[in-house]
Protein backbone atom coordinates (compact mmCIF):
# COMPACT_ATOMS: atom_id res chain seq x y z
CA UNK A 1 0.00 0.00 0.00
CA UNK A 2 2.77 2.38 1.03
CA UNK A 3 4.72 1.52 -2.06
CA UNK A 4 1.69 2.18 -4.26
CA UNK A 5 1.10 5.51 -2.53
CA UNK A 6 4.74 6.50 -2.94
CA UNK A 7 4.66 5.61 -6.62
CA UNK A 8 1.48 7.63 -7.14
CA UNK A 9 2.82 10.73 -5.39
CA UNK A 10 6.08 10.51 -7.35
CA UNK A 11 4.16 10.24 -10.61
CA UNK A 12 2.06 13.30 -9.78
CA UNK A 13 5.16 15.26 -8.82
CA UNK A 14 6.97 14.32 -12.03
CA UNK A 15 4.07 15.60 -14.13
CA UNK A 16 3.60 18.73 -12.04
CA UNK A 17 7.24 19.83 -11.81
CA UNK A 18 7.50 21.46 -15.26
CA UNK A 19 4.41 23.51 -14.51
CA UNK A 20 5.58 24.46 -11.00
CA UNK A 21 9.00 25.52 -12.28
CA UNK A 22 7.45 28.15 -14.58
CA UNK A 23 6.94 30.85 -12.04
CA UNK A 24 7.10 33.82 -14.47
CA UNK A 25 4.06 35.34 -16.05
CA UNK A 26 3.85 35.78 -19.79
CA UNK A 27 4.18 39.37 -20.90
CA UNK A 28 1.47 40.75 -23.12
CA UNK A 29 2.87 42.05 -26.38
CA UNK A 30 2.01 45.76 -26.57
CA UNK A 31 -0.01 47.10 -29.46
CA UNK A 32 1.88 49.39 -31.89
CA UNK A 33 0.55 52.58 -30.30
CA UNK A 34 1.30 51.26 -26.81
CA UNK A 35 4.91 50.35 -27.51
CA UNK A 36 7.24 52.71 -25.63
CA UNK A 37 4.44 53.95 -23.41
CA UNK A 38 5.67 54.93 -19.94
CA UNK A 39 3.48 55.28 -16.88
CA UNK A 40 4.89 57.80 -14.40
CA UNK A 41 3.50 57.66 -10.91
CA UNK A 42 6.01 59.11 -8.48
CA UNK A 43 3.67 61.58 -6.86
CA UNK A 44 0.41 61.57 -8.88
CA UNK A 45 -1.48 59.14 -6.65
CA UNK A 46 -0.51 61.05 -3.54
CA UNK A 47 -1.64 64.28 -5.17
CA UNK A 48 -5.01 62.68 -5.92
CA UNK A 49 -4.41 62.59 -9.65
CA UNK A 50 -4.22 59.80 -12.20
CA UNK A 51 -0.70 58.65 -13.13
CA UNK A 52 0.89 60.21 -16.22
CA UNK A 53 0.92 58.23 -19.46
CA UNK A 54 3.82 59.28 -21.64
CA UNK A 55 3.79 58.42 -25.34
CA UNK A 56 7.27 57.91 -26.69
CA UNK A 57 6.24 57.67 -30.34
CA UNK A 58 5.21 61.28 -30.81
CA UNK A 59 8.09 62.71 -28.80
CA UNK A 60 10.75 60.63 -30.54
CA UNK A 61 9.50 61.85 -33.90
CA UNK A 62 10.44 65.40 -32.83
CA UNK A 63 13.58 65.00 -30.74
CA UNK A 64 16.59 62.72 -30.60
CA UNK A 65 16.91 60.51 -27.52
CA UNK A 66 19.82 62.62 -26.31
CA UNK A 67 17.83 65.84 -26.09
CA UNK A 68 15.43 64.39 -23.52
CA UNK A 69 17.59 61.82 -21.76
CA UNK A 70 20.75 63.92 -21.49
CA UNK A 71 19.95 67.60 -21.94
CA UNK A 72 16.53 67.68 -20.32
CA UNK A 73 17.57 65.01 -17.83
CA UNK A 74 14.91 62.29 -17.99
CA UNK A 75 16.11 58.97 -16.55
CA UNK A 76 16.17 55.82 -18.64
CA UNK A 77 13.75 53.95 -16.40
CA UNK A 78 10.17 54.84 -15.60
CA UNK A 79 9.99 56.70 -12.31
CA UNK A 80 13.75 57.12 -12.03
CA UNK A 81 13.65 60.88 -12.54
CA UNK A 82 11.25 61.71 -9.72
CA UNK A 83 9.60 64.57 -11.60
CA UNK A 84 7.48 66.89 -9.48
CA UNK A 85 4.86 69.33 -10.70
CA UNK A 86 6.99 72.22 -9.45
CA UNK A 87 9.88 71.03 -11.68
CA UNK A 88 7.61 71.32 -14.71
CA UNK A 89 6.33 74.68 -13.58
CA UNK A 90 9.88 75.98 -13.29
CA UNK A 91 10.45 75.05 -16.93
CA UNK A 92 12.38 71.82 -16.49
CA UNK A 93 11.59 68.24 -17.60
CA UNK A 94 8.16 68.23 -19.34
CA UNK A 95 7.98 71.97 -18.69
CA UNK A 96 10.99 72.56 -20.94
CA UNK A 97 8.59 72.29 -23.90
CA UNK A 98 5.16 72.08 -22.30
CA UNK A 99 5.19 75.68 -21.14
CA UNK A 100 2.23 77.14 -23.01
CA UNK A 101 4.64 79.24 -25.09
CA UNK A 102 6.65 76.92 -27.32
CA UNK A 103 5.19 76.60 -30.80
CA UNK A 104 5.56 73.38 -32.81
CA UNK A 105 4.15 73.13 -36.34
CA UNK A 106 2.12 76.28 -35.77
CA UNK A 107 0.54 74.94 -32.56
CA UNK A 108 1.28 76.18 -29.06
CA UNK A 109 2.45 73.32 -26.86
CA UNK A 110 0.08 73.04 -23.91
CA UNK A 111 1.40 73.92 -20.48
CA UNK A 112 2.23 71.12 -18.04
CA UNK A 113 1.39 71.57 -14.37
CA UNK A 114 0.44 74.89 -12.84
CA UNK A 115 -0.15 75.80 -9.22
CA UNK A 116 -3.07 78.03 -10.04
CA UNK A 117 -4.94 75.43 -12.10
CA UNK A 118 -8.67 76.08 -12.28
CA UNK A 119 -11.53 73.66 -12.91
CA UNK A 120 -11.33 74.61 -16.58
CA UNK A 121 -7.70 73.48 -16.57
CA UNK A 122 -8.75 69.94 -15.65
CA UNK A 123 -8.90 68.90 -19.31
CA UNK A 124 -5.33 70.10 -19.75
CA UNK A 125 -4.20 68.09 -16.68
CA UNK A 126 -5.98 65.03 -18.08
CA UNK A 127 -3.92 65.12 -21.25
CA UNK A 128 -0.98 63.72 -19.30
CA UNK A 129 -2.57 62.39 -16.11
CA UNK A 130 -4.56 59.99 -18.22
CA UNK A 131 -4.14 56.42 -16.97
CA UNK A 132 -7.47 54.59 -17.23
CA UNK A 133 -9.09 57.62 -18.85
CA UNK A 134 -10.95 57.36 -22.09
CA UNK A 135 -11.27 60.00 -24.82
CA UNK A 136 -8.20 61.95 -23.74
CA UNK A 137 -7.65 65.05 -25.87
CA UNK A 138 -4.60 64.78 -28.12
CA UNK A 139 -3.19 66.74 -31.04
CA UNK A 140 -1.86 63.58 -32.63
CA UNK A 141 -3.45 60.35 -33.77
CA UNK A 142 -1.08 57.38 -33.95
CA UNK A 143 -2.65 55.77 -36.99
CA UNK A 144 -2.81 58.99 -39.00
CA UNK A 145 0.74 59.81 -37.96
CA UNK A 146 2.19 56.39 -38.78
CA UNK A 147 0.28 55.78 -42.03
CA UNK A 148 2.86 57.33 -44.42
CA UNK A 149 5.94 56.11 -42.52
CA UNK A 150 8.05 53.08 -43.57
CA UNK A 151 6.81 49.96 -41.85
CA UNK A 152 8.53 47.58 -39.50
CA UNK A 153 7.26 44.28 -38.12
CA UNK A 154 7.62 44.91 -34.41
CA UNK A 155 7.50 47.65 -31.82
CA UNK A 156 5.53 50.64 -33.05
CA UNK A 157 5.40 49.05 -36.50
CA UNK A 158 7.46 51.98 -37.75
CA UNK A 159 10.99 51.90 -39.15
CA UNK A 160 12.20 55.03 -37.35
CA UNK A 161 15.66 55.00 -38.85
CA UNK A 162 14.33 54.83 -42.39
CA UNK A 163 11.72 57.45 -41.57
CA UNK A 164 14.49 59.91 -40.78
CA UNK A 165 16.58 58.95 -43.82
CA UNK A 166 13.57 59.47 -46.10
CA UNK A 167 12.78 62.79 -44.46
CA UNK A 168 9.43 61.85 -42.91
CA UNK A 169 10.72 62.89 -39.50
CA UNK A 170 13.49 65.29 -38.51
CA UNK A 171 14.23 64.78 -34.82
CA UNK A 172 15.82 67.90 -33.39
CA UNK A 173 19.24 67.54 -31.75
CA UNK A 174 18.84 70.73 -29.79
CA UNK A 175 16.35 72.27 -27.42
CA UNK A 176 16.52 76.00 -26.79
CA UNK A 177 16.11 75.39 -23.06
CA UNK A 178 19.12 73.77 -21.47
CA UNK A 179 20.78 71.96 -24.38
CA UNK A 180 24.54 72.07 -24.54
CA UNK A 181 25.62 72.46 -28.12
CA UNK A 182 27.34 69.28 -29.15
CA UNK A 183 29.13 68.94 -32.41
CA UNK A 184 28.43 66.04 -34.68
CA UNK A 185 30.42 63.08 -33.50
CA UNK A 186 33.47 61.96 -35.42
CA UNK A 187 32.34 58.66 -36.86
CA UNK A 188 33.33 55.51 -35.05
CA UNK A 189 33.67 52.33 -37.04
CA UNK A 190 31.05 49.60 -36.93
CA UNK A 191 32.21 46.43 -35.24
CA UNK A 192 31.10 42.83 -34.99
CA UNK A 193 30.17 41.04 -31.79
CA UNK A 194 30.35 37.28 -31.62
CA UNK A 195 27.22 35.60 -30.38
CA UNK A 196 27.63 32.77 -27.92
CA UNK A 197 25.44 30.35 -29.86
CA UNK A 198 27.13 28.54 -32.72
CA UNK A 199 25.53 29.13 -36.09
CA UNK A 200 23.90 32.39 -34.99
CA UNK A 201 24.73 35.30 -37.33
CA UNK A 202 27.16 37.85 -35.86
CA UNK A 203 25.90 41.12 -34.45
CA UNK A 204 27.02 44.19 -36.36
CA UNK A 205 27.00 47.09 -33.98
CA UNK A 206 26.87 50.47 -35.64
CA UNK A 207 28.24 53.30 -33.50
CA UNK A 208 27.09 55.69 -36.21
CA UNK A 209 23.46 54.65 -35.96
CA UNK A 210 23.51 54.82 -32.19
CA UNK A 211 25.43 58.05 -31.60
CA UNK A 212 23.42 60.08 -34.07
CA UNK A 213 20.43 59.93 -31.71
CA UNK A 214 22.06 59.16 -28.38
CA UNK A 215 25.43 60.88 -28.16
CA UNK A 216 28.05 59.10 -26.04
CA UNK A 217 27.14 59.73 -22.42
CA UNK A 218 23.71 58.17 -22.66
CA UNK A 219 25.26 54.70 -23.03
CA UNK A 220 28.72 55.08 -21.49
CA UNK A 221 29.35 54.27 -18.74
CA UNK A 222 25.85 53.87 -17.26
CA UNK A 223 24.63 51.14 -19.62
CA UNK A 224 27.88 49.81 -21.06
CA UNK A 225 30.58 49.97 -18.41
CA UNK A 226 33.38 47.93 -19.96
CA UNK A 227 35.93 50.07 -21.75
CA UNK A 228 37.25 47.38 -24.06
CA UNK A 229 35.23 45.77 -26.83
CA UNK A 230 33.69 42.60 -25.43
CA UNK A 231 34.59 43.52 -21.82
CA UNK A 232 30.95 43.83 -20.79
CA UNK A 233 29.46 40.35 -20.93
CA UNK A 234 25.75 40.10 -21.40
CA UNK A 235 23.33 37.43 -22.45
CA UNK A 236 19.99 37.51 -24.22
CA UNK A 237 18.42 37.02 -20.80
CA UNK A 238 20.13 40.20 -19.53
CA UNK A 239 18.89 42.05 -22.59
CA UNK A 240 15.35 40.78 -22.21
CA UNK A 241 15.41 41.98 -18.60
CA UNK A 242 16.27 45.50 -19.73
CA UNK A 243 20.01 45.52 -19.21
CA UNK A 244 22.66 46.53 -21.81
CA UNK A 245 20.99 46.72 -25.28
CA UNK A 246 17.71 45.95 -23.54
CA UNK A 247 17.71 49.39 -21.89
CA UNK A 248 16.24 50.67 -25.17
CA UNK A 249 15.59 47.57 -27.26
CA UNK A 250 12.90 46.19 -24.99
CA UNK A 251 11.18 49.48 -24.37
CA UNK A 252 11.37 52.06 -27.15
CA UNK A 253 13.76 51.05 -29.92
CA UNK A 254 12.88 48.02 -32.08
CA UNK A 255 12.41 45.02 -29.77
CA UNK A 256 14.67 41.97 -29.53
CA UNK A 257 12.07 39.82 -31.26
CA UNK A 258 13.34 41.42 -34.46
CA UNK A 259 16.46 39.19 -34.42
CA UNK A 260 17.86 40.02 -37.86
CA UNK A 261 18.15 43.71 -37.15
CA UNK A 262 21.14 42.95 -34.89
CA UNK A 263 22.22 39.46 -35.91
CA UNK A 264 22.81 40.65 -39.42
CA UNK A 265 26.18 39.27 -40.54
CA UNK A 266 25.86 35.94 -42.31
CA UNK A 267 27.70 33.04 -40.75
CA UNK A 268 31.00 32.35 -42.53
CA UNK A 269 31.33 28.73 -43.66
CA UNK B 1 2.11 128.07 -20.21
CA UNK B 2 5.07 130.13 -19.02
CA UNK B 3 8.62 129.08 -19.77
CA UNK B 4 9.50 128.63 -16.05
CA UNK B 5 6.48 126.42 -15.45
CA UNK B 6 7.41 124.26 -18.48
CA UNK B 7 10.98 123.83 -17.21
CA UNK B 8 9.66 123.01 -13.70
CA UNK B 9 7.39 120.27 -15.11
CA UNK B 10 10.27 118.83 -17.14
CA UNK B 11 12.50 118.82 -14.05
CA UNK B 12 9.73 117.14 -12.03
CA UNK B 13 9.31 114.37 -14.63
CA UNK B 14 13.09 113.92 -14.74
CA UNK B 15 13.26 113.59 -10.96
CA UNK B 16 10.48 110.96 -10.91
CA UNK B 17 12.23 108.97 -13.62
CA UNK B 18 15.53 109.19 -11.72
CA UNK B 19 13.82 108.04 -8.49
CA UNK B 20 12.28 105.07 -10.28
CA UNK B 21 15.68 103.87 -11.41
CA UNK B 22 17.39 104.37 -8.03
CA UNK B 23 14.64 102.85 -5.87
CA UNK B 24 14.52 99.52 -7.66
CA UNK B 25 18.24 99.41 -8.31
CA UNK B 26 17.61 98.82 -11.99
CA UNK B 27 15.75 100.63 -14.77
CA UNK B 28 12.00 100.32 -14.33
CA UNK B 29 10.56 97.82 -16.80
CA UNK B 30 13.88 96.21 -17.57
CA UNK B 31 13.81 92.46 -18.15
CA UNK B 32 14.83 90.35 -15.13
CA UNK B 33 18.49 89.47 -15.37
CA UNK B 34 20.15 86.26 -14.38
CA UNK B 35 22.52 86.64 -11.45
CA UNK B 36 26.14 86.83 -12.59
CA UNK B 37 27.06 83.93 -10.29
CA UNK B 38 24.46 81.72 -11.93
CA UNK B 39 25.61 82.78 -15.37
CA UNK B 40 29.17 81.89 -14.51
CA UNK B 41 28.45 78.32 -13.32
CA UNK B 42 26.17 77.76 -16.30
CA UNK B 43 28.80 79.01 -18.73
CA UNK B 44 31.36 76.71 -17.13
CA UNK B 45 28.89 73.81 -17.19
CA UNK B 46 28.13 74.32 -20.86
CA UNK B 47 31.78 74.67 -21.73
CA UNK B 48 32.70 71.43 -19.95
CA UNK B 49 29.73 69.29 -20.94
CA UNK B 50 29.41 70.39 -24.56
CA UNK B 51 32.63 68.54 -25.38
CA UNK B 52 31.42 65.02 -24.71
CA UNK B 53 31.22 64.24 -28.43
CA UNK B 54 34.94 64.92 -28.71
CA UNK B 55 35.87 62.82 -25.68
CA UNK B 56 37.66 60.20 -27.79
CA UNK B 57 39.96 62.79 -29.34
CA UNK B 58 41.22 64.25 -26.03
CA UNK B 59 44.55 63.34 -24.49
CA UNK B 60 44.73 61.86 -21.00
CA UNK B 61 45.81 65.23 -19.59
CA UNK B 62 42.88 67.01 -21.21
CA UNK B 63 40.44 64.41 -19.91
CA UNK B 64 41.86 64.68 -16.40
CA UNK B 65 41.48 68.45 -16.54
CA UNK B 66 37.85 68.12 -17.67
CA UNK B 67 37.12 65.69 -14.82
CA UNK B 68 38.60 68.16 -12.35
CA UNK B 69 36.43 70.94 -13.77
CA UNK B 70 33.39 68.68 -13.35
CA UNK B 71 34.33 68.06 -9.73
CA UNK B 72 34.73 71.77 -9.12
CA UNK B 73 31.27 72.40 -10.58
CA UNK B 74 29.60 69.95 -8.17
CA UNK B 75 29.90 72.30 -5.21
CA UNK B 76 28.37 75.17 -7.18
CA UNK B 77 25.47 73.10 -8.51
CA UNK B 78 24.83 71.80 -5.00
CA UNK B 79 23.79 75.30 -3.96
CA UNK B 80 21.05 75.60 -6.58
CA UNK B 81 17.33 75.03 -5.94
CA UNK B 82 16.03 71.44 -5.79
CA UNK B 83 14.90 71.31 -9.41
CA UNK B 84 18.05 72.75 -10.91
CA UNK B 85 20.18 70.58 -8.66
CA UNK B 86 18.33 67.46 -9.80
CA UNK B 87 18.66 68.34 -13.49
CA UNK B 88 22.23 69.60 -13.55
CA UNK B 89 23.69 67.08 -11.08
CA UNK B 90 22.32 64.30 -13.28
CA UNK B 91 23.83 65.84 -16.38
CA UNK B 92 27.13 66.51 -14.67
CA UNK B 93 27.29 62.91 -13.46
CA UNK B 94 26.81 61.64 -17.03
CA UNK B 95 29.30 64.07 -18.47
CA UNK B 96 31.96 63.35 -15.83
CA UNK B 97 31.24 59.63 -16.12
CA UNK B 98 31.97 59.68 -19.84
CA UNK B 99 35.28 61.53 -19.45
CA UNK B 100 36.35 59.10 -16.72
CA UNK B 101 35.27 56.18 -18.91
CA UNK B 102 37.27 57.38 -21.91
CA UNK B 103 40.26 58.15 -19.72
CA UNK B 104 40.21 54.62 -18.35
CA UNK B 105 39.91 53.18 -21.84
CA UNK B 106 42.93 55.24 -22.98
CA UNK B 107 44.94 54.07 -19.98
CA UNK B 108 44.01 50.47 -20.79
CA UNK B 109 45.10 50.94 -24.41
CA UNK B 110 48.61 51.85 -23.31
CA UNK B 111 48.95 48.78 -21.08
Amino acid sequence: MNRKMFFLVSLILIFCLPTLSQTGSKKKRPLPYEYGQVVINNFSDRAGMDPVVFQHWIHRSMFTCRVCHVDVGFGMKAGATGIKAIDNERGYYCGACHNGKKVVDGKTVFQACSTNATVEDQKRCDRCHSLNKKNVASDFDFFRFSAPLPKERFGNGIDWEKSEVLGFITPSKYLDVGSTMNKNLALQKDFALNPKVEGMPEIIFSHKKHTVWNGCELCHPDIFMGVKKGATKYTMLDISEGRSCGACHTTVAFPITDCQRCHSKPVQP
Amino acid sequence: MSKTRFIAILLFIGLIAQFGVCASGKPVGAAPQTAPAQQSWQREFEDVCSRTQDAMTFSQQELTALIQRCDALQGRIDKLDDTQKKVYMGRLRMCRGLYAYVLESKRNEKK
